[in-house]
C-alpha cells in the first residue's frame, strides 16, 4: 500500500454523499432517541434515558419483539442455509434440466413481499386454503392448522414463508461457491476411495465455508431487520404475538411516539453493529488464513 | 491547478448538497412549509384561472379507508369530473392500515388533496393534527344545512373542518336471520343471560352463532364502547369522570364486566373457529350461507345481503340492541367517517367545490337512493327509506339511547386498533380484561399528557 493510485479527494463526492444520506441521519437518529419527539408537540426535549427504560421494563411488551425478532433470525439463519446448501448440490450436477430447475428455485427470491403476503394469506386460509384442503383431502383433518390466526402457529408459519421465499437466493450463493471448488480435489478423494459424505464433509463444506459465512452475514442482518413478511401475513397478530421490533417501531409511529420508536431502533442498531462487527473480523480472518 | 480545480469542485458539491440538507431540515418547522405553500397555491391558482376558466384538467387524490367510499359517491364524482374537469383519483387503504398511512404521508409532506378520518370532537387534533393539516370549512354553504350533532363532532376548537355525509340511524347492533331464530324456536333475547342461551342453541345446532371478522381489526372492538347507553345507565356520570381523569377504566366494574362477557362469547366459541381470519368485506356473503345466525352491523345489512346475494331476502333478517350487561338501549354516534381537504393542498378551493357538488340536494338524494347501506342522510330534506322491521326496531328500542364512548370519552378513539389487538390478544388468552383497560388507560395517559391536558397533571 506504499503506491498511491488515486489521491485520497477522488473519493470526497462517495465520501460526502455517504456522511450526508448515511451517517447523519444515524446520528440523528441515536440523537433523537433520547428525546420525547412526538406527533402531538413540535418541540423536542432531551429526556435523557427514558425512553430507553421504557422499553426494557417489565410493565412494556418491547422485549417480546425483542425475543421474537432473535428467534426469527436464529431459525431462518439455520434453515435457510440448510436448504439453500441443499438445493445447491442438488442442483450442481448430474440432473436433467438443472438450468431450468435452478431458475424455479430462485424465483421466489424475486417475487415482491407483498405479492407472497396475499398469497400465503390464501394458502394459509384455515376454511378454504390450500394446505388446509390438501390435507382434508387426503384423510389429514386433525392436522389442519389455524396457520396465521393459531397463537402456535403463527410465528412458525411466518418463518416458513420467509425460509421458502429466502432459501433460493442463499442456494445461489452456494452453488457458485460450489462451482469454484476445483474438481481435482473430488478426483483424488475418488482416488482415496472417499465415500459422498467424506466428500461433502472434507472437501465440500471447508472450501465453502467463505460462502457460508457470506450467507450467514446477510441472513443474519436480514432477519434482524424483518418486517415486510411479518407486515403483510399478520401485523404482529393475532394480539401481539408475532410482532417483531421492527412492527413495534411502525406501531409506535402510529402512535404518534417517534422517540420509543426511535429508541427501539437504536436498541437494533447496536445489536447489529456488535454482531455485524464480529462477523466480519471472523470473515476477514477467514481471508487471511484462505 | 487542475489539482486545486477539482478539490473546488468536490467543496461545491459537497457544500450544495449539506445546504439543500439544510433546508430539508428547517421545512419540519411550520412556518418554513406555511410560507412555502401559499406561494405556490397562488402561483398555481393563477394559472388555471388565466388557462382554463371553466373546464379545469387537474386531479385531487382522495385518501380514504376501504369502506368510506360509496359506489354513488364515485359515480357522483364521475358526473363532477364532466361538469367541471376535476378528475377524483380515489387511493383505498385497507381499515387497519390506513391511520399509519395517512399520517406517514402528511409526515413526509405528501398529504392527498383529500383525506378522509373519522370524525369525533376530541380526536380531531389528536388524530389528524387538523389546525396545521386541515383547511377551515366553517364559511362553507352546506355547514348550515348539516346535521348539527354530525357538525359539532367534525369541529375543533370553534372551526367546522370535515364535511360528514353518513346515515345518522347508523347504529351497530345485532343483526340476525330470523329463519335461523324460527327454526330453533329461539325469540330475541333481552338479557345477556338469554343472549348466552340464545348462542348456545344455536351452536349446537351446527349453525356459528356469530359472525365476527376480527382479521380487519377494528370490527371486534365495537362490543366494547358502543355499549356507553348502557355504561351511563348503570354507572350515571361515568363517561364525565373519565373526562376529567377523576376515575380510570381499570377501575370501573361495569367496564370490566362488559370485555369479561365480551370475552366469554370468544371462550364458549360462539364466534367460530374463524373468526381470526373471517373478513368484514365477506359478512352479506356469510350471513347469506346461513352458516352464521348473528353478526354486528348497521341497520342497513339486510338491504346490503339483498343486493350482493342473488335469491337472499332483505326481511329475513332482524335487529335488537348489542345485549352485554343486559343492554336494551341504542347506541348512537355521531361521529362517522368524513371528508377533510388538506390545508397544505394546491387545489383547496377545488376541494371545497368538489364538497359543494357532493351536498346538493339532489346529488345527496342520488347517494341515498343507491347506497344500500343508507337508510337517511344527516342532511334535512332527503327523503328516507326506512323498511318496516327498520322502524319496528327504533320503536322498540329507540326510547332509551345514549352516545357511545368513543365520542363520549376523550382519548379513546385514537387507540381503536390498539384496542382492537388487545382484545384479539384476549380472545387469544394473551391478556385478561383487566389488562385490556390498564393499557387503555395507559395509552389514555400518554395522549393526555403530550396534549397538556390540565386534567392530567
Amino acid at each position: 500500500m506504499t503506491r498511491k493510485i488515486y489521491p485520497f479527494y477522488f473519493i470526497a463526492i462517495a465520501l460526502g454523499i455517504y456522511i450526508i444520506f448515511t451517517v447523519v441521519p444515524s446520528l440523528m437518529g441515536i440523537y433523537l432517541s433520547f428525546t420525547d419527539w412526538n406527533s402531538y408537540s413540535r418541540e423536542i426535549h432531551f429526556i435523557g434515558l427514558d425512553n430507553f427504560k421504557t422499553i426494557f421494563s417489565s410493565n412494556e411488551n418491547y422485549m417480546h419483539g425483542i425475543n421474537n425478532t432473535v428467534i426469527f433470525t436464529i431459525s431462518t439463519i439455520i434453515l435457510k442455509t440448510m436448504i439453500g446448501l441443499l438445493l445447491a448440490i442438488l442442483v450442481n450436477k448430474g440432473i436433467r434440466l438443472k438450468n431450468f430447475h435452478r431458475v424455479i428455485l430462485f424465483l421466489p427470491a424475486i417475487i415482491p413481499m407483498l405479492v407472497v403476503g396475499i398469497i400465503f394469506k390464501s394458502i394459509f386460509n384455515p376454511e378454504y386454503g390450500l394446505i388446509n384442503e390438501t390435507l382434508r383431502a387426503i384423510g389429514l383433518d386433525q392436522w389442519t392448522q389455524h396457520w396465521l390466526t393459531d397463537v402456535n402457529w403463527a410465528f412458525k408459519s411466518i418463518i416458513a414463508v420467509d425460509v421458502w421465499k429466502g432459501a433460493g437466493y442463499i442456494m445461489v450463493i452456494l452453488l457458485a461457491g460450489i462451482q469454484a471448488i476445483s474438481h481435482s480435489y473430488y478426483e483424488a478423494a475418488d482416488i482415496d476411495g472417499a465415500g459422498a459424505w467424506k466428500k461433502f464433509r472434507f472437501i465440500t463444506v471447508p472450501l465453502l465455508m467463505p460462502a457460508l459465512m457470506v450467507t450467514t452475514v446477510l441472513n443474519l442482518l436480514y432477519g434482524l431487520k424483518i418486517f415486510d413478511t411479518v407486515y403483510v401475513l399478520t401485523n404482529g397478530g393475532p394480539g401481539y404475538a408475532t410482532d417483531v421490533v421492527y412492527t413495534q417501531v411502525f406501531g409506535q409511529f402510529t402512535l404518534g411516539s417517534y422517540g420509543v420508536g426511535t429508541a427501539l431502533i437504536t436498541v437494533l442498531f447496536l445489536i447489529m453493529s456488535i454482531l455485524g462487527y464480529f462477523a466480519i473480523k471472523l470473515m476477514s480472518r477467514e481471508e487471511q488464513n484462505g | 491547478m487542475k489539482r486545486l480545480l477539482s478539490i473546488m469542485l468536490g467543496l461545491v458539491l459537497v457544500g450544495t448538497m449539506l445546504s439543500a440538507c439544510g433546508n430539508s431540515g428547517n421545512n419540519n418547522s411550520p412556518q418554513a412549509s406555511e410560507s412555502a405553500a401559499p406561494s405556490q397555491e397562488s402561483a398555481q391558482a393563477s394559472e388555471t384561472t388565466s388557462a382554463a376558466p371553466e373546464k379545469k384538467d387537474l386531479t385531487l387524490s382522495y385518501l380514504a379507508s376501504v369502506d368510506w367510499i360509496k359506489e354513488p359517491e364515485m359515480k357522483l364524482a364521475e358526473k363532477f369530473e364532466e361538469q367541471t374537469g376535476i378528475h377524483i383519483d380515489y387511493q383505498i387503504v385497507p381499515a387497519d392500515q390506513y391511520l399509519n398511512v395517512l399520517k406517514a404521508k402528511m409526515a413526509a409532506g405528501e398529504a392527498p388533496d383529500i383525506f378522509g378520518g373519522q370524525s369525533g370532537k376530541f380526536d380531531l387534533g389528536p388524530l389528524y393534527d387538523v389546525e396545521n393539516n386541515a383547511a377551515d370549512l366553517t364559511n362553507e354553504e352546506w355547514v348550515k344545512r348539516e346535521d348539527p350533532l354530525f357538525v359539532e363532532q367534525a369541529t375543533w376548537k370553534s372551526k367546522v373542518y370535515g364535511l360528514t355525509i353518513w346515515d345518522p340511524s347508523s347504529s351497530w347492533v345485532i343483526v340476525y336471520n330470523k329463519k335461523i331464530f324460527e327454526q330453533l324456536g329461539l325469540s330475541v333475547p333481552k338479557s345477556y343471560e338469554e343472549f348466552l342461551k340464545v348462542s348456545e342453541a344455536i351452536k349446537a345446532s351446527g349453525v356459528t352463532p356469530i359472525y365476527e371478522p376480527v382479521s380487519d381489526g377494528w370490527h371486534h372492538v365495537l362490543w366494547f364502547p358502543e355499549l356507553g347507553v348502557r355504561y351511563e345507565e348503570l354507572a350515571p356520570g361515568l363517561a364525565d369522570k373519565l373526562n376529567t381523569n377523576q376515575e380510570t377504566f381499570a377501575n370501573s366494574s361495569v367496564l370490566e364486566q362488559s370485555l369479561t362477557q365480551f370475552n366469554e362469547l370468544a371462550t364458549k366459541g360462539y364466534f367460530g373457529e374463524n373468526a381470526f381470519s373471517n373478513t368484514y368485506a365477506d359478512t352479506e356473503k356469510n350471513m347469506a350461507s346461513g352458516k352464521y345466525a348473528m353478526t354486528v352491523y348497521g341497520i342497513g345489512l339486510p338491504a346490503q345481503i339483498e343486493a350482493a346475494v342473488p335469491g337472499s331476502s332483505a326481511s329475513d333478517y332482524g335487529f335488537f340492541p348489542i345485549p352485554l350487561l343486559d343492554n336494551q338501549g341504542l347506541n348512537i354516534s355521531p361521529g362517522a367517517p368524513s371528508k377533510f381537504i388538506s390545508s397544505n393542498s394546491k387545489y383547496v378551493e377545488e376541494a371545497k367545490q368538489y364538497f359543494n357538488y357532493l351536498t346538493q340536494p339532489d346529488n345527496l338524494q342520488y347517494l341515498l337512493d343507491n347506497e344500500a347501506k343508507f337508510t337517511t342522510l344527516n342532511f334535512p330534506g332527503v327523503k328516507a327509506k326506512f323498511t318496516a322491521e327498520q322502524n319496528a326496531f327504533f320503536e322498540t328500542y329507540g326510547k332509551k339511547s345514549g352516545t357511545v364512548y368513543q365520542t363520549a370519552v376523550n382519548y379513546l378513539n385514537p387507540q381503536w386498533t390498539d384496542m382492537g389487538k388487545d382484545m384479539a390478544a384476549m380472545m387469544s388468552k394473551q391478556l385478561t380484561p383487566k389488562d385490556i383497560l390498564k393499557n387503555i388507560d395507559k395509552r389514555r395517559l400518554q395522549q393526555a399528557k403530550t396534549a397538556q391536558d390540565p386534567n392530567w397533571k
